[in-house]
């Protein structure tokens, strides 16, 4: 059996170890938000934060999450600062296809927790593992510096 | 009340955003059950046998032999000769020969792996000079061409070349490009109230049941497509999701369960469609001043085993293959090569961007042999209204190719740091012009598509009916915003979803940048009628395309006007290389574009950016290679893409030109964006390194032989 | 197939586990959830049985020794790598620059040794720096040189019943070091080519003299016959012995794809270090 606390609710799952966490969060908890692009932590879709850093879910079995915190964008989006970096996102136009964004928005809160005043390298380096092939990422990098300013003293 | 010109928010953002949009890969209907598909592994051959491990319960292999008699195993999207399903022989790696459905994924894929498939191998023609030089025997009836045109202007090309006082020649080659679009391809289907329905990630959903419909000997309103939420296309959706589509029917015709078939990204990589590789032999003629006399251009692109669309992909090639630029006289033979890859299909820019670098990297080589400074060289040359196109039609618009080059001139300091910035000083400089025809060649939506749009009013709120798909380019907030502008309503009293051809009228595919300028026209046209009956409670408008006059074209000869008009651009882009390493780094990016005016200018600003990273990508690190009919780059972390540290932000400027055609004399502009970044790339590293480089991609190994 | 999967809470039951069932650490996962996937909703497959060992306590963490060595225990991320001002310049910086943000915060050092991909990114300035591996078994310890452990493309000298418990790096003095990755892009980039050099000039003479090569062959290459043409020269002479240098480098390695690009690229570094290095006014890091 395996427990961890997801989105804030601890949580079982009694299957393979093996299992990757994108399926379980996915299949066994619902959570369709975090996305699978690659299936080798090449894109960054299926990013997760687990004990507050960022992690590609597609490479962790579900074993390796035993008494760990695992944070979704379901659980982000329903926070303070998840809404200000969702809000943020639609305001500065960083959305096209949307299939990378809840990735790239888990990516920012993780930036964001070690660092609540990123300056433009500090948002490309965080979100470097974040494929995005719509926008050229420039739109995204702006909502990200948007949400640390209007969101000051979220993070 | 929104206004053309209002800063809005995309409407379908937020949904997105919060992880609550539903991709098709989100979608799990009852008793549904996945499919997987089984390939060819050699790129050319005669099928022996199929043995299929013996199947579990409530599995199931469906193949050619599982279309009813009399039905055709093809695919009809341009052309018909792409099969559903191999049989008797394959003609690529990746060809569909079966497809393998049931319950669990795992037990499809260990069935997957233990089909055996015997194949008598023969000899495969799998580049533009295998196919030329018929390599294996033919693959079509007698040779290896798909299908060829040549388009003219100005006196006879050879006699003016023998008078020339000079002749540059040289052969520019572009690699394959894979769209990698986040989504991977993907669909459903199934039966809901008796008909054949699918769920399906797709720029085009009428395509996709007049390209399946044979396959059951059905009609195509027999059959219902809804749009999924489209993570991505770049015209890797628009005739591709068919091949998906084709034996999901043909499985769901004998199962009658819910089917569901996603793609992993190594199937998305290695068995999808790709843009065409090029090969483009140039030979210009100058006098003995170094102007140009003449241009003669051959232009073969490798179309892969089937035509597909690839004919109209040449068509653009070939009319695109003399830039920005207005020669005294052209000659552009264009040739669609057959071989044993997997057939190339669209791709942002449908076969522009090939021809467009070829002439601005081959003006670019010019200039340089003649010591004059490459934008100086090229601006004498620029087409202007009424001038003579290679189709013998005429430009018809106003050409503000001058204004935008002083625009990206004056904030990138192009003059000063072109005279500054030595040849092989390891800094560069480079500008590329462009441009792109709207919509489709010739009268095609005149004489193809007569696209129809409608418009219902219900007490306060107002449905657009149409065929467009959101793909990510913003579709469903731009023709939101033009009725509601017309209307002067709020953005959220318009309806406007994801197209179900059941619901909707065929307006058209989602393609060839046609979408805002066309369809968006019908929006605009039928809000106007809209508004003169506000009052009533109830009202349907139904607007249907009409071709602008003074456009002709005949489609037999290809001349006349080729498009309706053009969007035009002009990129700048800055490198420094590190002479160790050959590490490019880009330190300036800069564009300006003639849209005609923008809908919404948030949107155009993500394009630009998403459209010229596409491209730097496409010219610098985006190589996929193919070796006996394999794609070797099988994974996003083999075939590379840009991060957000590849390149920097850019600076991008539009010029006001209202096209009279257009919704608020908008013109396309989804493909233009993609169409010149990669020369102005080129320019600036040959600068930098004081190399000549004649293709694409360009990653640090292939600099190094280009040093050499 | 082998479904087993244990999931040991420490380094005794795991070494318990190692010896009884040959199951192999998974750590981070970076590598092997990859190399044994089997596409979208099914669970990866793994030839063999499999201990998921992230949460051993026991194999966290980097201590400095009282020698100036420091130890790396084998679950430490690229992350803690390149944030800890003790690890030597070359290695913190491949450890900075492996994948992206989240494969640092997963990945592990045991792992990126363990798996031997010639593309690897630490094993290059390790073994620059001639790093040990501390390997531990019910029957006891064995420390070996991480050069000697790496026999090949994938292939090591674990035993097994062995698993890594950490990495040793020596204090290694130097007055000039280089450290340079050549990815597939920018950021998020898998070696194209690496090179790590390092040189100790003392009163006028070059006491030692490293470089060591990554993707530039089966496995991470230094040359001992090569470096040992500078060692106790005279600062002044090492401009004209740069040629023999160059060229006994170029015969060490041996790159498969795109040699032409990794030999030139390799020697262009190499001699620019040594010009750097021997006109340096002080102690730095040359770039």
């Amino acid at each position: 059996m395996i427990e961890f606390v997801l989105n804030g609710r601890q949580v079982r799952f009694s299957g393979n170890p093996l299992t990757r966490l994108i399926d379980v969060l996915r299949e066994d908890f619902g959570l369709t938000g975090t996305k699978e692009g690659c299936g080798e932590g090449e894109c960054g879709a299926c990013s997760v934060l687990r004990n507050g850093k960022l992690t590609t879910s597609c490479l962790i079995p579900v074993g390796a999450v035993c008494g760990d915190e695992i944070v979704t964008i379901e659980g982000l989006r329903e926070t303070e600062q998840g809404k200000c970096l969702i809000d943020c996102f639609a305001e500065a136009g960083a959305v096209q296809c949307g299939f990378c964004i809840p990735g790239m928005v888990m990516a920012a809160q993780a930036l964001l927790l070690c660092n609540s005043h990123p300056d433009e390298d500090d948002v490309r380096l965080a979100i470097s593992g974040n494929i995005c092939r719509c926008t050229g990422y420039d739109l995204i990098v702006d909502a990200i510096i948007m949400a640390s300013e209007k969101g000051a003293g979220l993070w | 009340m929104v206004r053309i010109d209002d800063r809005i928010r995309r409407i379908d953002a937020i949904e997105k955003a919060s992880g609550k949009a539903k991709y098709l890969c989100d979608i799990s209907l009852d008793g549904m059950l996945y499919a997987r598909m089984v390939r060819s592994t050699i790129a050319r051959g005669r099928i022996v046998s199929i043995n299929v491990p013996p199947l579990p319960e409530g599995y199931y292999f469906v193949t050619a032999d599982d279309i009813p008699e009399g039905c055709a195993n093809s695919l009809w999207m341009i052309a018909k000769d792409w099969r559903c399903f191999a049989s008797g022989d394959v003609r690529y790696v990746g060809e569909t020969i079966g497809l393998l459905v049931g319950p669990s994924l795992a037990v499809l894929k260990a069935l997957e792996e233990s089909v055996r498939i015997e194949y008598e191998e023969m000899e495969a023609a799998i580049s533009i000079d295998d196919a030329i030089a018929v390599k294996g025997g033919p693959i079509l009836e007698k040779d290896d061409i798909h299908c060829s045109l040549t388009s003219q202007k100005g006196g006879d090309i050879d006699q003016i070349l023998s008078g020339a006082a000079q002749i540059v020649e040289e052969t520019i080659e572009t690699g394959f490009q894979e769209h990698v679009h986040l989504e991977t391809n993907a669909a459903i289907c199934t039966i809901e109230d008796g008909r054949y329905t699918f769920y399906i990630s797709c720029q085009c959903p009428f395509y996709v049941r007049k390209s399946v419909a044979g396959l059951l000997g059905l009609r195509p309103e027999d059959i219902r497509v809804k749009q999924t939420t489209t993570g991505g296309a770049f015209g890797g959706k628009e005739h591709f999701p068919d091949v998906l589509a084709g034996p999901l029917l043909v499985a769901e015709h004998k199962i009658r369960k819910p089917i569901k078939l996603v793609f992993d990204r190594e199937e998305d990589m290695i068995y999808s469609v790709k843009r065409h590789p090029s090969k483009i032999v140039l030979k210009t003629g100058l006098d003995s001043e170094g102007n140009i006399l003449g241009s003669d251009i051959r232009v073969y692109y490798n179309c892969g085993a089937y035509l597909s669309s690839s004919y109209v992909v040449l068509q653009r090639g070939v009319f695109h293959a003399n830039g920005v630029y207005n020669f005294p006289a052209t000659r552009i033979r264009g040739y669609g090569m057959a071989t044993n890859t997997f057939p190339s299909d669209a791709f942002r820019g449908f076969g522009a961007p090939q021809t467009l670098f070829a002439i601005e990297t081959h003006l670019d080589h010019i200039a340089a042999k003649l010591k004059v400074d490459p934008v100086e060289y090229k601006r004498r040359y620029f087409l202007r209204q009424g001038d003579e196109t290679v189709t013998e039609g005429h430009i018809v618009e106003k050409v503000v190719l001058e204004e935008m080059l002083n625009q990206v001139a004056e904030k990138s300091g192009y003059f000063r740091k072109a005279a500054e910035y030595r040849r092989g000083s390891g800094r560069g400089i480079g500008m590329s012009f462009y441009n792109h025809g709207g919509a489709f060649t010739g009268n095609g939506e005149q004489s193809i598509i007569k696209a129809h749009l409608r418009l219902v009013k219900d007490g306060d709120r107002f449905t657009i009916l149409c065929g467009q798909t959101e793909m990510g380019q913003g579709f469903r907030t731009i023709l939101r915003k033009i009725v509601a502008s017309v209307l002067e309503v709020d953005m959220d009293d318009i309806v406007y979803d994801n197209p179900d051809t059941d619901l909707v009228p065929d307006s058209g595919p989602t393609a060839a940048s046609r979408s805002t300028m066309i369809v968006g026209r019908l929006a605009e046209e039928a809000a106007m009628q809209m508004k003169e009956r506000m009052s009533e409670e109830h009202v349907e408008i139904e607007t249907e395309y009409k071709h602008p006059e003074g456009h002709p074209w005949d489609q037999d000869t290809f001349k006349g006007d080729a498009y309706l008009g053009y969007g035009w651009g002009c990129a700048c882009v800055e490198v420094e290389v590190d002479k160790l390493t050959n590490e490019v780094k880009v330190v300036g990016i800069w564009s300006s574009h003639d849209i005609g005016r923008a809908i919404d200018e948030l949107i155009v600003h993500g394009q630009v950016n998403g459209g010229i990273v596409q491209s730097l990508g496409y010219a610098s690190m985006e190589k996929m290679e193919n070796r006996g009919g394999h794609f070797r780059q099988t994974s996003m972390s083999d075939y590379v893409v840009p991060t957000s540290m590849d390149f920097p932000r850019q600076e991008w400027g539009l010029v006001d030109n209202p096209y009279e055609w257009g919704p608020f004399g908008a013109k396309g502009m989804g493909e233009l964006v993609f169409n010149g970044a990669d020369a102005a790339y080129i320019d600036a590293l040959e600068r930098a390194l004081d190399v000549t480089i004649t293709r694409i991609p360009m990653p640090v190994e292939d600099i190094e032989g280009a040093r050499a | 197939m082998v479904e087993k999967c244990f999931i040991p809470t420490s380094l005794a039951e795991a070494l318990e586990i190692r010896k009884e069932t040959k199951a192999r650490p998974l750590a981070g996962g970076t590598d092997l959830m990859v190399q044994y996937k089997q596409g979208q909703g099914i669970t990866p497959v793994f030839p063999w049985p499999v201990m998921i060992i992230s949460s051993i306590g026991e194999l966290r963490g980097i201590e400095k020794g009282e020698d100036g060595s420091v130890l790396i225990r084998a679950l430490t991320t690229p992350y803690e790598i390149a944030n800890c001002q003790d690890v030597p310049y070359p290695v913190r910086e491949a450890a900075s620059r492996m994948g992206a943000v989240a494969l640092r915060n997963s990945a592990t050092i045991g792992g990126n040794i363990g798996n031997a991909s010639p593309k690897g990114d630490l094993p290059q300035p390790l073994i620059l720096l001639d790093a040990t591996v501390v390997l531990k078994s019910l029957d006891g310890d064995r420390e070996v040189l991480l050069d000697d452990f790496i026999l090949g493309s994938k292939k090591t000298d674990l035993r097994d019943d062995e698993i890594i418990y950490a990495v040793r790096i020596p204090k290694v003095e130097y007055t000039h070091v280089f450290y340079r990755k050549i990815g597939t892009r920018r950021a998020n980039a898998i070696s194209k080519l690496s090179l790590s050099c390092l040189i100790r000039v003392e009163d006028g003479a070059v006491t030692d003299f490293r470089a060591s090569s990554g993707a530039a062959g089966p496995k991470v290459i230094r040359s001992r016959e090569t470096e040992a043409i500078l060692k106790g020269r005279r600062l002044e002479d090492v401009k004209s012995l740069i040629p023999e240098v160059l060229d006994g480098w170029n015969r060490a390695i041996s790159p498969h794809a795109m040699p032409e690009y990794r030999r030139n690229t390799t020697r262009r570094m190499l001699e620019h270090f040594l010009l750097e290095s021997v006109s340096a006014s002080s102690e730095c890091i040359i770039h």
